[in-house]
């Protein structure tokens, strides 16, 4: 008698458990891509898609249209549309109670910062936008960010690495930053040198002249000095940004005995560094951010990029596609790129994978759209309640929360061990086992933990006194 | 060798190539600027044109020489073309005339550039030839670099030999100094401006094709090289290939030094040394031409 | 023009101006405050490029010195009132031209462009390089915006309030337009006209010609000082590429250009055309490069006289009088 009332006990006991587990598992599981309701994307071409227009979520992409610099728009671009698709071929999200699909609207600043301020206001005030989407560049985001707060419009940062974006001083409540940061770049290779590599020592740091460049670099020297005491950095200099020459600075890093030269270069300087080293002999390997470009990639060839290793916003600890879900989403992206686009540049190689900056910028729109749908409304209240603390997980398994008191986004990074293209198949396990043919790429892939890159956190700032780094 | 005297010998060296990468891109302005006082501020943009060219010219045929040889004669077509139907006419209002104008071609270089080439950054490449490396003075150095700087001192030769040594070149300094006088001597005048602008934009387009394997070709090309020309011709003197090249060379130096012993300020190492110069000489270091 | 229908003319502008922004929204009027602005910095570039002959290809200076000079003050001195912190921009941009006048009054034509392009670079380098001052590439941000204190009246906010500074910037650049205008009218200012037409000539006929160069030049930096102080204070940022950029010192020049350098009011003309095109390219289309190259060429090669050129150009046609000599036409 007493032996089956135990087992009865033990039943229940394990079925409540069961029960309380699932409850937990439900208010903890984080807000995903949801793989269910996939839609067919084969009608996606980003140089011919329209946005639909009428009564709208209106979203302004801010960027670089015109100008030199067009390309970073048509990358923004096509990231972005590619969210927007998925979610109107979806029928779009419940706001207010009436389905309503996403439209973009492209603001052009050609990098200008009257120009900046001039569209960013037309967005708002003819063009009533509930989300301004951008930008890459902190002078320029600023602008946003403060036009974001006079008119309460959400802005969200989804490519300007400052620090300061958030701080005492610049912060916004309306002000969402989903990228990545300059400090927790640095401390995130110094943490991976130091706490899983540890190998080399000796570290050169050559960045570019700028606030960027600057705040890299310190987050760096900030990481060894907490992950790895025993590196020495052997060298500091900051060039010039479109810097022809890097000859004397390469002089300097030869005769430094340093083993890693650390850069945030990006292109054209990331290319133009790495091609002089290579041609000057300087066969070191570069701890970067940037150097991810596929044409100059292709040109230093497979020995010059053998061996770099990369930060990056966008990865997966191991096999990159682990589920069924995650290779039909890669291959979305990727049959439409060798069969269907053929406009310039999204037929070139810096398109092929929907992973790297651009896999990030599709989701971190994602997670816009997903909090969009979970407020059910574009009230800026209503998003912010959402968004702050919310967890978000990309369809790689990356991890993110949304720092509530400075809107920060705490996330995992990954590091990108490059390697020959036959042994790129540790990361790109489906067919062709490469990313690229031409030079070395992603193979191991690492995670730099999220507690250990905590983004920097501004004590001066009300919100933030007394708050806990991690968001808890 | 110990390393601080093979040091200073490397950094030397590389000045001396950074020097002539200059005066490669800046004596094609010099010709048009010194010469005939037009002010070209397309002159970066053909720079970029040809490297564009010479790309396209490399990944036809894989031939970096046909490229070296075409691309900066499609630049200079182009040149002559603006020259001819465009920049004449806007003489009669000098230098704002001109400023306007070439600043309005460069603009439009860089939208066909855009549309022809894409918004994408291109590599031309190097050929096999001259990407090895030699050892100069117990140091490494890249063969490239010394093609650069070969190239430059033969241009800086032929030019100096075209311009005081043949007929050809009398006719031109002649016409440079007093256009009127040598039209009444029969001399075709617009031909030899059309010619010497032509010559100009032709080594823009060299330095183009020649400097594009250790940059990218890319839509901000030009606006990466054309204050630096402007600031070498500016200060070496219009006019004077010498003052050029001295100055290209000084720049050269006071940047590679400059990084190596004090690299937060070599930036503002050139512009102040511009600067200083032009307070003094406002004409340039060597400049003679009357304005 | 009369002097009535001038005086009716003012008065009816001023109406306009003021009713600006209650008929147009806060969009329209920071557009049309920029606007003025540049056509402010637009015209005291004038009065060295049409009235005296003298290109300067880094007129950016003293914009960028205006703004930085404002900022900076404004960042570090708490308290300071606003027409202070303007005044303050204003005078370290004359205080800059006082210093370069030595050097800048010996020289004209290609030399005095080309000196201006070099000490504009150097600022510029300079503005980027000492970023702990000037901020960098980020420049100056979010400097406090004391409200205007008018003394028995009261004070006015101006931050966050585009009404009431665009009233404020108005009045400003209003003022310093018509002292600009003042000066043309003085016998100085026809001594201006005199140097660009033959400097030397004008030197035998005794009048001071470096002296009354160094007098215009700081003047016209002074106006340009107030349109970069009122920029920065407009946008409360101070950046070097927005204020000291190459692209700062072209924008004078193709204003008055398609304006109509012979005249004081063509570069407020032409900072309103290229303005609309650039505003409307930008919106409709990606190859803005395209539009404004094309712009440039056709205007120089077809209408170099600017857009007033031409319409007097055409007045003189109808009037049938003999149409002016030479190419650059004397103001009116």
């Amino acid at each position: 008698m007493k032996r089956s009332v135990l087992a009865v006990v033990t039943a229940l006991a394990f079925v409540a458990s069961f029960a309380t587990t699932a409850v937990r598992a439900q208010s903890a599981a984080p807000a995903g891509y949801d793989f269910n309701g996939m839609p067919d994307m084969s009608d996606f071409d980003p140089a011919t898609w329209t946005s639909p227009t009428g009564d709208t979520i209106k979203v302004a992409i801010v960027a670089s249209f015109s100008g030199p610099a067009a390309l970073v728009g048509q990358v923004y671009w096509a990231s972005a549309a590619w969210a927007a698709h998925d979610i109107n071929k979806r029928g779009g999200i419940v706001v207010d109670g009436k389905k309503k699909l996403i439209e973009l609207i492209k603001a052009d600043h050609a990098s200008k910062p009257d120009q900046a301020k001039r569209v960013v206001e037309r967005m708002v005030l003819q063009e009533k936008v509930n989300f301004l989407w951008g930008t890459d560049g902190s002078n320029l985001q600023k602008i946003i960010n403060e036009t974001a707060n006079k008119y309460k419009v959400i802005a969200v940062n989804t490519a300007s690495l400052s620090d300061d974006l958030q701080d005492a001083t610049n912060f916004s409540r309306y002000a969402f930053q989903t990228s990545m940061s300059a400090d927790q770049l640095g401390r995130g290779l110094a943490w991976y040198y130091g706490q899983m590599r540890k190998k080399e020592r000796k570290f050169y740091i050559l960045d570019q002249d700028y606030s960027f460049g600057r705040l890299l670099a310190e987050g760096f020297k900030k990481g060894l000095k907490e992950y790895y005491p025993d590196a020495q950095i052997v060298g500091e200099d900051y060039h010039k940004l479109f810097l022809t020459d890097y000859a004397p600075y390469l002089e300097k890093v030869k005769a430094s005995g340093a083993e890693v030269v650390f850069t945030g270069d990006w292109i054209p300087d990331a290319a133009n560094l790495l091609k002089q080293a290579r041609q000057m002999g300087v066969k070191l390997p570069f701890a970067h951010v940037f150097m991810d470009e596929p044409n100059f990639l292709t040109e230093v060839g497979v020995e010059g990029t053998n061996g770099l290793v990369q930060i990056s916003q966008y990865g997966t600890v191991g096999d990159a596609f682990k589920t069924p879900e995650q290779i039909r989403y890669y291959k979305a992206w990727n049959d439409l790129w060798q069969t269907k686009w053929k406009t310039a540049p999204f037929n070139t190689p810096l398109f092929q994978h929907p992973a790297g900056n651009i896999g990030s910028y599709i989701e971190q729109t994602e997670w816009l759209f997903s909090v969009i749908a979970r407020a059910k409304s574009v009230d800026p209240e209503k998003i912010i309640k959402v968004w702050e603390n919310d967890s978000y997980r990309f369809t790689n398994g990356k991890m993110l929360k949304m720092r509530a008191c400075d809107h920060k986004a705490i996330q995992e990074l990954h590091i990108l061990e490059f390697v020959p293209p036959g042994e790129q198949k540790q990361s790109f396990n489906i067919r062709p086992y490469y990313w690229n043919a031409n030079y070395s790429a992603a193979g191991p892939i690492h995670a730099v933990p999220s507690k250990a890159i905590l983004p920097l956190m501004d004590t001066n700032l009300d919100r933030c006194k007394g708050a806990n780094p991690a968001g808890e | 060798m110990n390393p601080t005297t093979s040091m200073y010998v490397a950094q030397g060296l590389h000045g001396l190539a950074y020097g002539m990468i200059l005066f490669l891109i800046a004596s094609g302005l010099n010709v048009i600027f010194g010469m005939m006082g037009v002010l070209n501020l397309a002159h970066a943009s053909f720079f970029m044109l040809s490297a564009y060219l010479g790309y396209q010219v490399v990944a036809l045929t894989g031939n970096f020489w046909l490229a070296l040889l075409l691309a900066p004669l499609g630049s200079a077509l182009v040149g002559v073309a603006m020259e001819r139907f465009l920049l004449r006419r806007v003489h009669a209002f000098g230098h704002m005339g001109e400023l306007i104008l070439t600043v309005g071609v460069g603009s439009i270089v860089l939208a066909a550039v855009k549309s022809i080439w894409g918004t994408e950054s291109l590599q031309l490449k190097m050929p096999a030839i001259l990407s090895g490396r030699v050892t100069i003075a117990g140091l490494d150095y890249p063969v490239y670099r010394l093609f650069i700087i070969g190239l430059a001192l033969l241009i800086l030769a032929v030019m100096t030999l075209l311009l005081y040594r043949t007929r050809l070149g009398k006719i031109v300094r002649a016409a440079v100094s007093d256009a009127g006088m040598v039209n009444a001597l029969g001399i075709n005048i617009p031909l030899v401006f059309m010619l010497v602008f032509g010559v100009g934009v032709w080594m823009a387009g060299i330095a183009g094709v020649a400097i594009a394997p250790i940059l990218t070709v890319f839509p901000g090309l030009a606006d990466q090289v054309g204050m630096d020309a402007f600031i070498v011709v500016v200060t070496g003197g219009f006019g004077s290939l010498a003052g050029a090249f001295i100055v290209s060379l000084i720049f050269g130096l006071l940047s590679s030094y400059g990084v190596q012993f004090m690299s937060e300020l070599a930036p503002v190492l050139i512009v102040a040394f511009m600067a200083i110069v032009l307070a003094i000489r406002p004409h340039g270091l060597l400049g003679a031409r009357d304005s | 023009m009369s002097a009535t229908q001038r005086r009716l003319a003012c008065v009816v502008t001023a109406f306009a101006l003021a009713a600006i922004p209650p008929l147009f929204g806060p969009y329209y009027t920071n557009l049309f405050l920029t606007f003025a602005i540049f056509s402010v910095f637009s015209v005291s570039l004038n009065l060295l490029l049409g009235y005296t002959g003298l290109f300067s290809f880094g007129h950016a200076m003293f914009f960028g010195t205006g703004a930085y000079a404002t900022a900076l003050a404004l960042k570090h001195v708490s308290g300071l009132p606003l027409l202070a912190a303007v005044g303050i921009g204003v005078a370290a941009a004359a205080l800059l031209a006082l210093v370069l006048c030595p050097i800048v009054v010996r020289v004209s034509g290609t030399a005095f462009a080309m000196l201006h392009l070099a000490f504009s670079q150097m600022m510029y380098v300079l503005a980027l390089k000492l970023h702990n001052i000037t901020g960098g590439e980020d420049g100056i941000g979010n400097f406090p915006i004391p409200a205007l204190t008018i003394p028995g009246v009261g004070s006015v906010p101006m931050k966050d309030e585009p009404a009431n500074f665009y009233y404020f910037a108005i009045a400003l650049l209003a003022l310093s337009l018509w002292l600009m205008w003042f000066f043309t009218r003085t016998p100085l200012g026809q001594v201006q006209l005199a140097i660009r037409e033959n400097a030397r000539r004008t030197d035998y006929l005794g009048f001071r010609v470096a002296q009354t160069k160094a007098v215009i030049y700081v003047f016209a930096a002074a106006n340009a000082g107030v349109a970069g102080s009122l920029y920065g204070l407009f946008h409360d940022l101070v950046s070097a590429d927005g204020a000291l950029g190459a692209l700062v010192s072209f924008a004078p020049i193709i204003n008055i250009m398609i304006g109509g350098i012979g005249t004081f009011l063509g570069p407020v003309l032409g900072t309103a055309i290229f303005e609309l095109i650039e505003e409307l390219a930008s919106r409709y289309t990606e190859h803005v490069e395209l539009v404004i190259g094309l712009l440039l060429v056709v205007v120089i090669m077809y209408a170099p006289m600017g857009v007033l050129g031409v319409a007097r150009m055409l007045r003189q046609k109808w009037r049938r009088d003999a149409p002016a000599a030479g190419a650059l036409q004397k103001t009116s």
